[in-house]
């Protein structure tokens, strides 16, 4: 059987506030096919953010091992983490964060040219028509609605045709009919290229249609998939 | 109607006055953070003023209180040429105690002839000094300091600079024109040394009777004699009536004496004048800093109402009103001001303290530290109305915020112009501002046009940030990504640009404009001049050894070219019948008026110098007597063709016709008068030879040396100064100056730098944010200090270019229209503003990255 495309073995996330030292992840073991859809679950302030951005290498873990697409994030340097990132890794988050002094194209373009893609504006030109966006390429972040946003987000991060995508409560700032839309894309640009989907929800619904789930609490992994009813 | 309904809504209106004061400062309990810049920027510009007020006023008082000793005496009367008859001295005395001097230049020698230097000869009495003490050093080595006085049978008492200059010490002998005597010690202070003329060489302090002896002193040399008197029966200060009286005494016994008589209230009218021009001069340039902090005061008052965003349309959901609102944020901005100036005040007063304590020895006199409180509430009144200026704008648009933001996100900022009252009252605090600054200068053309400039540089900024905006937004992507980045952000609304342009863009255009013009000076004293300008002017040729001398000159150095002209020293009386001390002529032309001027006769029209209106006299004139005027001065002064010019000659005044004007190229150095007479006027009078002596060029500098050994061994009495000497001497003047504007200029390039830490502080958020989702997206540490280095090569380079082009326009305008110096363009001063701009920018902007890269990415991308 292959190896998990990302697999974290004990991993503890502790981070030093004003009151002390939090532990944020306790020894967490999670291994992800690659392919596969996950959903992590869990009330707020449980990590579940954390454990995302671990496996994104936006976060160091303080003790445990974490390898994800073939890479040992705990012998990277913050360059060769981010390179890992813009070949392999695209994210979605709940607030959007594009720039917002790119349009939604040369948002789209950008992860394709800091890779030095040479074809990044057609690839990105593309990708803003499968989401819908094909007539709002040269629009500013300010001047699109929080679903057009986010649905170029999307395509941003789907752009390097990554082998994983993880999206951080994707439908978070968007009400029910925009959320409907920015998953029905993710779930559907997620099938064509048969990556690997994290997704981190409160949404039962959105959770249910993952292939699987892990519920999180109080920074450790508590069940999967049985779970979901007290979603 | 009841009294209840009339009380009711007075006291409303008292509760909501109190309540403006009591929500700002509830306002205020978040602390200054995000205001050190503004409370920086006012502090700066206020203490600037307040100090430099607060020094000059010091320095002036110090000048007025010391007015008796920086005289030597109450009243100080002198004349050029003329000793006292004994019936003058008969008079003056009869009003208190008389001390006699002379001043005049000479050569001073080694007595074996080797070595030899100008000196300024200040010869004395025995009562010499009447008020103060002449402090010498015994002579012993390390044996210290004492006071003394200048004995007749004894020697000279000399510089310690002439000492090592000519390889003597005291106790060795010197020779002064026909005289030989001993350095009997070295001079440490003179007290009356500020009131005497520029001086080019060392004092030699030796008495009258010495001085007669010397042999300088003949018909016609330039010696100037001084009368220093302690009036009778005044053992404290006198009145100023008791002056007065002395003066209108003094007129009525001696009326065509030529005297210029100074008293105790104002000793040094020339040190006063450049007091006060200094003054004003370094307010204004306190005026520039305060403008350019007051775009870091715009800034921090536009982020702040930026964040007070929702807070604002809270008020007005609960029912403030636009006025409320506004009265509210001012309330508050202006007690942050007030901060701002009492930090400003303070720091103001504690400066010229300091800079006496530490400089204080080395001033011509020690200046007592007053508190002016005018110098005080001027800088206060400048730095509340900057900020007034700078927080009205943000603010008036903050009043226009709609509650409707609480219930949207925020899209694009809606940029909307504040409301009409607003905008007057903009303008009208731009006017106070100009009034202010122009209604407390003197000089109130000069104050008009710096705050036409400084306005103009202020327009020309901003609009050039706009532009550069604009334009990084227009021009077509740049396939780097990094690039296009950096273009965006230039171009962001809210970014650095305007704001970086214009703090940084005003003070080095200064730098640039100054620069390029000290850079054209020196080239024209150092390289232009001496090429075209004679090696030697000597002075004091007298009349019989006039042909000797051109001999001996033509026999030692063949090939020497020798000009020559008729000099007498005389002062103008009066223009058109008015006495000059009426007269208020431009402050460029008042130096005509002070003291003595050199006057000359000539029977043709002089070299380097051309008739512009009227016809020279003819040769043999014989009639009515006649003079040739300068043509420049003689606008300014406001005589022409057929004005009467009267001159006081030798204790004679002599009133001639103006025949015609002059236009004179004085940057040749040619030998140049601004009044030339027909010789008919003047032939009569004892008047000693003045003369040029021109090298080929391609004389060696050892036969220039020897022709003023052998000029000084022939003639002992003349005086020989080396061209190149007074140039270095001026320019070692004009150095000083020249430094003293740059660190003027500076403070106003530190003004800028506090205004862009405050915007690159501003942008800090927003750099990061970005800098986030990039490494999210795969960018490199590398990537992100490029894309910010590039922003911040683009921003200092823009702003450098801009600057050497406004600095550059500033500099030819003040070279060639004011000046009329042909301007030298150097590459250095271009480099400097790149480098200064470059510095300030990555010093700064590295700072902010270095904290980007540091950060950690996770607490920037949760959802807040």
């Amino acid at each position: 059987m292959a190896e998990p495309i990302i697999k974290l073995d004990g991993v503890s996330l502790t981070l030093t506030s004003r009151a002390g030292p939090v532990q944020i992840l306790k020894s967490v073991d999670l291994a992800v096919e690659a392919g596969e859809s996950l959903a992590i679950v869990g009330p707020s302030g449980s990590g579940k953010t954390s454990l995302l951005m671990i496996m994104a290498g936006l976060e160091r873990a303080t003790s445990g091992r974490v390898r994800v697409a073939d890479k040992d994030f705990n012998a990277l340097t913050e360059d060769g983490l981010a390179a890992v990132r813009g070949r392999e890794i695209g994210i979605v988050f709940q607030s959007f964060h594009l720039v917002p002094t790119m349009t939604a194209l040369e948002n789209v373009a950008l992860p394709l040219e800091l890779a030095g893609a040479e074809d990044a504006f057609e690839r990105a030109l593309a990708l803003l028509g499968e989401v819908g966006l094909g007539h709002r390429t040269d629009h500013f972040p300010a001047q699109l609605s929080g679903g057009e946003q986010q649905r170029v987000a999307v395509a941003r991060a789907l752009a390097p045709r990554p082998r994983i995508v993880l999206a951080d409560e994707p439908t978070g700032n968007l009400d029910g009919r925009n959320g409907q839309q920015v998953v029905d894309i993710l779930f559907g640009l997620q099938r064509q290229s048969g990556a690997t989907f994290v997704l981190v929800t409160h949404d039962g619904d959105l959770a249910r249609r993952c292939g699987r789930t892990v519920r999180i609490e109080d920074g450790a992994i508590v069940g999967a998939d049985n779970a979901l009813a007290s979603v | 109607m009841s009294s209840e309904a009339l009380t009711t809504p007075a006291r409303h209106v008292r509760r909501s006055r109190a309540g403006i004061l009591t929500l700002a400062l509830r306002d205020l309990r978040g602390g200054l953070k995000g205001f050190y810049v503004f409370v920086a920027c006012v502090a700066l510009g206020v203490a600037v003023i307040a100090a430099v007020g607060g020094l000059a006023a010091s320095m002036r008082d110090g000048v007025v209180r010391q007015g008796g000793l920086l005289l030597g005496g109450d009243v100080r009367l002198s004349r050029p040429h003329h000793r006292m008859t004994p019936a003058e001295r008969a008079w003056l005395q009869s009003g208190g105690r008389v001390s006699e001097m002379a001043t005049m230049r000479a050569i001073a020698r080694r007595p074996d002839g080797s070595e030899q230097a100008l000196v300024e000869i200040k010869a004395v009495d025995e009562a010499y000094p009447l008020v103060g003490e002449l402090v010498l050093s015994s002579g012993r080595a390390g044996s210290g300091t004492g006071t003394g006085s200048v004995r007749a049978a004894g020697g000279a008492i000399v510089d310690p600079i002439l000492l090592e200059r000519l390889g003597l010490k005291v106790g060795d002998r010197i020779a002064l024109g026909a005289l030989e005597l001993p350095v009997t010690a070295a001079l440490v202070s003179e007290p009356d040394k500020l009131t005497d003329r520029l001086t080019f060489g060392p004092r030699v302090l030796i008495s009258l009777q010495n001085l007669e002896k010397t042999g300088l002193v003949k018909p016609g040399s330039l010696v100037r004699w001084r009368y220093s008197v302690k009036l009778a029966g005044a053992s404290q200060a006198p009145s100023d009536k008791a002056l007065d009286a002395f003066r209108v005494a003094l007129d009525k016994a001696l009326p065509a004496a030529g005297f210029v008589v100074r008293d105790r209230r104002d000793p040094a009218p020339s040190v006063t004048r450049t007091l006060d021009r200094l003054r004003e001069f370094l307010t204004l340039i306190g005026l520039a800093s305060l403008i350019v902090g007051g775009v870091g005061v715009a800034n921090a008052v536009t982020t702040f109402v930026d964040r007070r965003r929702k807070v604002i349309a809270t008020l007005k959901s609960v029912g403030a009103t636009g006025r409320t609102v506004f009265a509210i944020y001012l309330t508050e901005v202006m007690l942050i001001a007030g901060i701002g100036v009492l930090i400003g005040l303070a720091l103001g007063s504690a400066l010229p303290i300091g800079v006496v304590a530490l400089l204080g020895d080395a001033m011509p006199l020690r200046p007592e530290v007053t508190v002016s409180p005018l110098a005080l509430a001027l800088a206060a009144a400048y730095g509340l109305l900057v900020a007034l200026l700078f927080v009205l704008w943000p603010l008036g648009r903050a009043e226009r915020v709609r509650p409707a933001v609480l219930f949207r996100e925020e899209v694009a900022p809606e940029s909307r112009w504040p409301r009409p009252r607003v905008v007057v009252a903009v303008i009208a605090t731009a006017l106070a501002l100009a009034a202010l600054a122009v209604l407390t200068s003197d000089s109130r053309r000069i104050a008009i046009y710096f705050i036409a400039a400084l306005a103009a540089l202020v327009v020309v900024f901003s609009t050039l940030g706009w532009l550069v905006t604009v334009l990084s937004r227009k021009i077509p992507r740049p396939r780097k990504p990094m690039l296009a980045l950096a273009f965006a952000n230039l171009g962001a609304p809210g970014g650095l640009t305007r704001a970086v342009v214009l703090s940084l863009g005003a003070g080095l255009t200064l730098l640039v404009a100054v620069s390029l013009v000290d850079a054209s000076l020196v080239a024209e004293f150092t390289t232009r001049l001496p090429k075209q300008s004679p090696n030697y002017f000597v002075l004091d040729i007298s009349k019989t050894d006039r042909q000797g001398f051109v001999d001996l000159v033509r026999r030692t150095a063949p090939g020497v070219e020798v000009h020559e002209a008729p000099m007498l020293r005389g002062r103008l009386v009066s223009l058109k019948g008015v006495p000059v001390e009426r007269l208020k002529p431009p402050p460029e032309a008042q130096w005509v008026l002070n003291g003595d001027r050199g006057l000359s006769y000539s029977e043709t029209v002089p070299e380097g110098s051309k008739v512009v209106t009227g016809a020279w006299w003819p040769k043999d004139y014989q009639g009515e007597p006649l003079v040739s005027f300068e043509a420049e001065l003689a606008r300014k002064l406001g005589v022409g063709l057929g004005d009467k010019v009267t001159v006081n000659v030798l204790g004679r005044n002599v009133t001639a016709r103006i025949a015609n004007l002059r236009e004179v190229k004085w940057e040749s150095l040619a030998i140049n008068f601004v009044m030339v007479f027909s010789p008919n006027t003047l032939r009569s009078a004892p008047y000693s030879v003045l003369a040029t002596l021109t090298l080929p060029s391609t004389a060696p500098v050892a036969d220039e040396a020897r022709l003023a050994r052998v000029i000084s061994r022939a003639y002992p009495s003349v005086t020989a100064i080396r061209v190149r000497d007074v140039i270095n001497a001026f320019s070692g003047v004009f150095a000083k100056v020249m430094l003293a504007v740059k660190v003027a200029g500076g403070v106003t390039l530190l003004a800028g730098a506090l205004v862009l830490a405050g915007a690159l502080a501003t942008s800090q958020r927003r750099r990061l944010q970005l800098a986030v989702i990039l490494k999210t997206l795969g960018a490199s540490r590398r990537q992100i200090l490029t894309l910010h280095m590039i922003e911040y090569l683009l921003l200092a380079g823009v702003t450098a270019i801009i600057a050497v082009l406004l600095g550059g326009l500033a500099a030819w305008v003040a070279l060639t229209q004011v000046m009329d110096v042909e301007p030298t363009f150097t590459a250095r001063a271009v480099l400097e503003a790149l480098g200064v701009s470059l510095a300030l920018v990555l010093a700064f902007g590295g700072l902010g990255t270095w904290r980007v890269l540091q950060a950690r990415p996770v607490p920037y991308l949760r959802s807040e």
